[in-house]
């Protein structure tokens, strides 16, 4: 829900309340972040190997599902174990995804259908025929950074998400000491823009380095800092100089932070890597106002998608991760009175062949059905057009069920771009390719 | 009279036989035979060494004649016990000299009469430089017939000169047991025979020491060792100062493989408490990196289990050691017999699944995976290359792709069939082979195999009816025959070795030695490795400091590089090594660990809003940055489970500092930076340490120079 400017006026005269009350600024701009919150952030959450959709996402209608049994053969779930989606009856979910269900159910998730990367709109035809389409769609790393950068091919050095902070930066995080975006996964093409780089947090870990010299400490952390600042006149020397020196930065400023904060009851699942991650963002998303940020864009990630074999027991331990990592996620969001202010939405480098391999596995494949869940989010809907379950279909670009996307990773990344605040006049920058589509806008949040 | 003489005489000596004089008779005889006669005068007379040479002492005696109490004050010029200065002299004599020389170098010992102030003797002293020593002297090329000269020893003070070949050379002090000069040694020499000389006063000659003259200096032996093997250290440098670069490959050609032990079952202690072996795995991977002599042979196995990546996340690790030997028994062969032996080992085909692929029934399609990319990230890559490296363009300026999905799904029917060998090694009946056998190559089912016709690269075709080992030898022949593979695979382990940015020339001339290694053979990896190392571009730092090229030290090698070069002990009680992945897994690296096949980085990464290709830097982020900081300060602090690391004052490092600091960082920068500190570096580090006890010098230093960005980057 969006803040009228007279809700906005008013948390402003809270703030200056606040003030006569003694508070201090940093205390007010606490307040300020609080009520009035024009805060958003956006959470990728990287599916790594290509995560198989079509196990994930299941027609539960007679047609629908006899389509999917009898041609997915020993990847096959059984309809009785699928989990129902009360808002849309003709899909049920894996059923290792029950707090998806449960989100979806309450609208606060939905699906987005057999979106994949595209530069232009395509047909089955129109592939076979040879038009543009993007640049080796069955590479795991062009299609990670495909779905990263929204360009055609891997070669584009920026991600959308860096875009974004490009255009954006200047109006909603001015004075901010952290850039607008966090990776808790390492290092990703999708957080880097032309302007703009991220900051790397290892999750657990927002310290800085430790010391053992007890009094010697800043002097050797003054020398080291020192050191970095030679001239070597050797490239990569000079390049790890920068990070190194961003590095101290962003440590203090993030140690300082997070250091009297009251941990968040959410639980989140122990042993659970994606959790981890997102306990990390959650922490980050509280202290948002000392940061000085309004908005927040935060990549996670986990990996093992790539069920080239063993597909039911690979993906559906991956499944029953991921799921309750979302809900203690939005859990999370929703006791820092952010739900509606913070949307999550899934990427993977594609989904996998509707024909299983002779493995029990399924290998590379392209469109792809992905999550998106928040308040904001207009839930209990399956967006997009799900596939026609056929091989050599109208939708298969071969013969083995590597669906032909309908909706482009574009549109989706414009959808969630707009909502951010990205302007109709910037959305080109951010998406040189959205021009090529009917809609920038899905409507999903 | 003569009665009286006889007395006072005896007294006398019996006085200077004791100083404490206790001669009752005397006493009362002195008084009265003192009157009318020449009788003698009281006084002090000093006695001693005339001169004495800095770092010994000399002890004077001081005779008191005619004075009721013998005892004296020692004085130096005219300082009671003398000073800093001058030197020092204690109750009983005893002359210390000064640290060093004083503008006026003779000095006088004065005795004075406790019992009679006025009544004193004095002797004068000259003090002299000490006598220097040799210990050891060693040359190292620096260019031509110019030779930088260390001489160590003793004793050696500034001014010392060293003489070599009977000419005085020009002399750096740089310690009192160091000095350096540059010489001149004609071509052919050996040895040369050099002294030191001290200056005056008392200038005096040393032993003379045959110094060595080694073939390569010390930045080139420590730059190869940052090369080829998983970290330098003073013994291996002056081991390849001495025979050479080319000698020293030949010799790691020569030396056999270090196999990682076979993991039995049940676990063995080391790892039986984590219930997995894969911390014996780890364990023994890091063992026999940071102790094994095969050094070359193991680095350039750890380069290619970065391109052929298998991982403990998916693989059971106990086949794991038996894919790492298979590597680096490999290594030194042929790049065909790499692609075959991995191609069969169960470890890569557990995990990219040939391992019971089948052939497909209707319905289903032949297991990609392997296929797909064996091509694409083992041997050709996605699009087609000229020999630097540099991608080929259609006439539309597009790159040319290698393969396409049809050639995939053929390549992937010619790999059907395979499963585990039973226990003997033999095929099993039944496939798949429920059975593993992680310690033989995969056998082949013929029953499961697919023997359609299968057309592969450049119009090549199996024919239908090959068995399952006719279509693997088929197909990786015709991928081992692609043009691409020489640059494909050649730049990458440049990358690995040497540097993240090799010229396209450099790439070129590595990729013709891998077409051809000059007898016709393709695929020769020593040929390809001498190569790579012996390049002019690998060999241009030598003598550059400035080259602008080199690699970021990934975490598992920066670790293992800082535990050679300063040493360590296994504490453990099994042990293990194994701690050490902890660590290393904080910096998103563990042995056989990495998260996709896709290694731990890919060798396309490129830094940032930079052109700059740099494989290692994907790991290097501001989270990453800070956690190495921390490792650093545990390494040094000798805070890692199962190990000792010695940085105390009583360690080599230590013994140094107490001499020296500035040796002490000099040393570090030989053994870590191969003796090319700047020197605004070293004056940073220098100023760091100064009024810092010695073991907290040591560790101080050694925490700049492994967290300094001009070490972590290797070049």
């Amino acid at each position: 829900m969006r803040q009228t400017r007279r809700s906005f006026i008013s948390c402003a005269s809270l703030a200056a309340a606040g003030n006569l009350l003694g508070l201090r600024p940093f205390g007010a701009l606490n307040a300020l972040a609080q009520t009035s919150s024009n805060y958003k952030a956006l959470v990728c959450v990287f599916l790594f190997g290509g995560n198989d959709a079509n196990n994930t996402l299941i027609p539960f209608d007679t047609t629908g599902y006899g389509q999917y049994n009898s041609i997915r053969g020993d990847l096959a779930l059984a309809q009785n174990t699928l989990l129902p989606l009360t808002p849309a009856p003709n899909f049920a979910l894996n059923p290792n995804l029950p707090d998806i269900q449960a989100l979806f159910n309450s609208k606060n998730a939905a699906f987005v259908a057999n979106v994949g990367t595209l530069v232009q709109p395509l047909t089955r035809a129109q592939y076979q025929a040879g038009q543009t389409a993007p640049v080796n769609l069955f590479s795991h790393p062009d299609q990670q950074l495909e779905w990263q950068n929204a360009a055609q091919s891997a070669a584009t050095p920026t991600g959308w998400a860096g875009r974004m902070a490009d255009v954006l930066g200047a109006s909603f995080n001015q004075g901010a000491s952290i850039p607008m975006i966090t990776s808790v996964a390492g290092d990703t093409l999708f957080c880097n823009g032309n302007t703009t780089t991220p900051v790397s947090v290892s999750p657990g870990n927002v310290g800085g380095a430790n010391c053992s010299e007890g009094s010697e400490c800043s002097a050797r952390q003054l020398t080291a800092q020192a050191l970095l600042t030679l001239d070597t006149g050797i490239s990569l020397v000079q390049a790890d100089d920068g990070i190194t020196s961003n590095a101290y930065a962003y440590a203090k400023t993030l140690s300082d932070a997070v250091q009297s904060i009251t941990p968040l009851q959410t639980v989140f699942p122990a042993n659970n890597g994606l959790a981890s991650q997102l306990k990390q963002i959650a922490q980050i998303i509280q202290v948002r106002a000392a940061l000085g940020v309004q908005r927040q864009i935060f990549f996670a990630g986990i990996g093992n998608f790539d069920t080239h074999a063993d597909q039911l027991t690979l993906q559906n331990a991956l499944l029953a991760q991921i799921s309750p990592a979302l809900a203690a996620f939005y859990n999370a969001t929703v006791e820092l009175n952010v739900a509606s202010e913070v949307t999550t939405f899934t990427m993977s480098d594609f989904s996998r062949t509707f024909q299983p391999n002779s493995n029990n596995g399924s290998d590379h494949a392209w469109g792809a059905h992905h999550i998106v869940l928040g308040g904001a989010v207009n839930g209990g809907q399956v967006y997009g057009t799900y596939p026609t379950l056929v091989l050599n279909g109208p939708d298969d670009s071969d013969s083995n069920g590597r669906w032909v996307p309908t909706t482009a990773s574009s549109q989706y990344a414009a959808t969630l771009a707009q909502w951010f605040g990205v302007s109709a006049a910037n959305l080109p920058t951010v998406l040189p390719s959205i021009g090529n589509f009917a809609t920038n806008n899905l409507g999903f949040v | 009279m003569q009665q009286s003489r006889l007395f006072s005489l005896s007294c006398v000596l019996a006085l200077s036989l004791t100083l404490s004089g206790m001669l009752a008779g005397c006493g009362s005889g002195s008084g009265g035979s003192g009157s009318g006669s020449g009788s003698t005068l009281p006084s002090v007379t000093v006695s001693g060494s005339n001169q004495v040479r800095l770092g010994s002492t000399v002890t004077f005696t001081a005779t008191a004649v005619n004075l009721s109490n013998p005892s004296v004050t020692w004085q130096v010029n005219g300082v009671a016990g003398g000073n800093s200065t001058v030197g020092t002299i204690n109750s009983s004599g005893v002359y210390t000299p000064p640290a060093a020389i004083p503008t006026n170098n003779n000095v006088t010992v004065t005795a004075v009469s406790q019992a009679s102030p006025s009544i004193s003797g004095s002797a004068t002293l000259s003090i002299l430089n000490p006598v220097p020593a040799i210990t050891a002297a060693a040359a190292s090329p620096v260019s031509g017939a110019t030779y930088a000269l260390e001489v160590d020893g003793s004793s050696f003070v500034s001014g010392a000169q060293i003489q070599a070949g009977g000419a005085y050379l020009t002399t750096t002090f740089v310690a009192s047991n160091e000095l350096q000069a540059l010489v001149t040694i004609p071509a052919g020499a050996t040895t040369l025979s050099v002294t030191v000389t001290n200056p005056s006063p008392g200038g005096t000659g040393s032993n003379p020491m045959s110094a060595t003259v080694y073939v390569a200096s010390v930045a080139t032996a420590g730059r190869l060792l940052d090369q080829a093997t998983f970290g330098p250290t003073l013994a291996t440098i002056q081991q390849v100062q001495t025979i050479g670069a080319d000698a020293w490959i030949t010799q790691q050609f020569n030396t056999a493989d270090t196999p990682l032990a076979n993991i039995p079952s049940p676990l063995p202690a080391l790892c039986l408490s984590a219930n997995t072996p894969t911390n014996c795995e780890e364990s023994e991977w890091w063992q026999t990196v940071l102790t094994g002599p095969d050094q070359l042979r193991q680095r350039v196995a750890f380069a290619l289990s970065e391109i052929f990546v298998i991982s403990s996340d998916t693989d059971n690790a106990t086949t794991i050691t038996y894919y790492h030997n298979t590597l680096a028994q490999d290594a030194f062969t042929n790049f065909y017999t790499i692609m075959h032996d991995v191609s069969v080992s169960p470890g890569m085909g557990a995990y990219l699944n040939m391992l019971n692929s089948a052939k497909a029934p209707a319905g289903q399609i032949a297991n990609e995976n392997y296929a797909r990319e064996l091509m694409q990230l083992f041997t050709i890559g996605l699009n087609e290359l000229n020999a630097d490296g540099s991608l080929q363009l259609d006439g539309s300026g597009n790159p040319i792709p290698t393969y396409t999905q049809a050639q995939v799904q053929a390549f992937a029917t010619a790999y059907t069939g395979w499963t585990y060998a039973t226990a003997s090694g033999g095929v099993p009946t039944k496939f798949p082979n429920g059975t593993a056998n992680y310690l033989a190559p995969m056998v082949a089912v013929e029953s499961e195999h697919d023997t359609t016709a299968k057309t592969l690269l450049n119009g090549t075709v199996l024919p239908a009816g090959q068995t399952a080992e006719q279509d693997l030898t088929g197909a990786l022949t015709n991928i081992f025959n692609h043009p691409n593979v020489g640059p494909f695979v050649c730049k990458q382990l440049i990358q690995h070795l040497v540097t993240s940015t090799p010229s396209p020339a450099y790439v070129a001339r590595i990729s013709a030695v891998f077409a051809n290694n000059g007898n016709g053979v393709r695929g020769d990896m020593q040929a390809v490795i001498r190569a790579i190392l012996e390049d002019a571009e690998a060999r241009a730092g030598d003598t550059n400091p400035n080259y602008d090229g080199g690699h970021l030290r990934e975490p598992m090698l920066w670790m293992t590089e800082f535990l050679r070069a300063v040493g360590f002990t296994n504490t453990d009680a099994n042990g293990s090594y194994f701690s050490l992945s902890n660590y290393s897994n904080n910096l998103s690296e563990r042995p056989y660990r990495s998260g996709s096949v896709f290694n731990f980085f890919p060798p396309s990464y490129v830094i940032p809003q930079s052109t700059l290709n740099a494989p290692e830097f994907d790991l290097e982020n501001s989270a990453n940055a800070i956690l190495r900081l921390s490792l650093a300060d545990s390494l040094v602090n000798n805070k890692i489970t199962s190990f000792t690391i010695d940085l105390s004052a009583t360690s080599q490092l230590g013994q140094i500092a107490a001499v020296s600091p500035g040796e002490m960082v000099d040393t570090l920068g030989k053994i870590f930076m191969h003796g090319q500190m700047p020197s605004d570096m070293r004056n940073e580090i220098m100023g760091a340490i100064s009024g810092l006890g010695t073991a907290q010098q040591v560790r101080v230093a050694t925490f700049l120079v492994i967290t300094s960005s001009q070490y972590k980057v290797m070049h």
